[in-house]
């Protein structure tokens, strides 16, 4: 069977801190249960052929980062796919990342339950309608602080920043210390000025 | 609202049924490294029928993540029915264990 492996995000921007994971695609064909799905994003060829014709993100993203560990036929297979197509989802990308934000300040605004889930969230929405926006201006930042590397550039001190990013962490991972009550408020207050700067990077690419 | 949307709000549903009973740690997500923390610091029995529900769950969510470009198949269909049948048996579990 044709196999070919990937290490992709931050490890290929050299942005690694102590919650950083290196991030692994396996591209297959066909079943293969012997790659643990736990440590590996799986994804057939021909799926990564129409992500490329879509111009899907996660295309650009494997595109710009990513670097070939292994290939069991001797060709770099992503390398092969060329240049992704244009991005043009930008608009409904970014609304719905926009919408996962404002539903999930909506449930933490009513309630503390499902607080760290919903930061997590916020953290998801925020971090994709930041990429997707430079994604779709041609200045692509894949990075997990790419709302603040963008050419507008979200404007929320690091702390809040920092629980946000610990709540995605501590989502998906189950890592890192829980979060304070006081923490959940310093993330909660900083929610006004996000929508603020999430209203005007959709006015651009609705435009 | 898209699928994922919907996924979310899925996962949602089910952490919100968990969550309103009273835990020394809150679950934090359906990842398999939020769910083993969880079991661990609420010192849970992994084969529990709760923690099964939840991982089954977890599963189902995974499965949907990674086929949300097939949404129209029937297995696709079938997924999303079964999570809400699974968040539903969950809910029950829980008010019987508390």
């Amino acid at each position: 069977m044709t196999m070919h492996f990937y290490a992709f995000g931050s490890i290929c921007r050299g942005e690694v801190d102590r919650s950083s994971d290196v991030d692994l695609l396996a591209c297959i064909t066909g079943p293969n249960p012997d790659i643990d799905t736990d440590k590996f994003s799986v994804y057939q060829h021909d799926r990564l052929h129409c992500l490329w014709a879509e111009g899907n993100p996660f295309a650009w993203h494997l595109h710009l980062e990513s670097r070939l560990l292994f290939s069991s036929d001797g060709v770099d297979f992503l390398a092969s796919l060329g240049v992704p197509a244009a991005y043009k989802a930008g608009a409904e990308d970014c609304e719905k990342f926009a919408l996962l934000f404002s539903e999930s300040l909506d449930q933490l605004s009513k309630t503390r339950v499902n607080a760290t889930f919903n930061l997590s969230c916020m953290f998801l929405g925020i971090r994709n309608v930041a990429t997707c926006y430079s994604l779709w201006r041609g200045h692509p930042v894949f990075s997990r602080k790419s709302p603040l590397l963008i050419d507008s550039p979200l404007n929320v001190d690091e702390g809040t920043y920092r629980v946000l990013t610990r709540a995605r962490v501590l989502s998906t991972r189950g890592i890192g210390d829980a979060l304070s009550d006081e923490e959940v408020k310093l993330a909660l207050g900083a929610a006004p000025a996000i929508q603020v700067w999430m209203t005007q990077l959709l006015s651009e690419v609705r435009k | 609202m898209t699928e994922f949307n919907n996924r979310i709000a899925a996962q949602r549903e089910i952490l919100l049924a968990v969550n309103s009973a009273h835990w020394r740690e809150e679950l934090y997500g359906m990842s398999s490294g939020a769910l083993d923390r969880w079991v661990r610091a609420n010192s849970l029995d992994q084969s529990s029928k709760l923690v099964s529900l939840l991982l089954t769950a977890a599963g189902k969510l995974f499965f949907l993540a990674n086929k949300s470009q097939e949404q129209v198949t029937a297995e696709y269909r079938l997924c999303s029915s079964e999570v809400s049948r699974l968040a539903e048996e969950i809910r029950l579990e829980i008010r019987l264990s508390n």
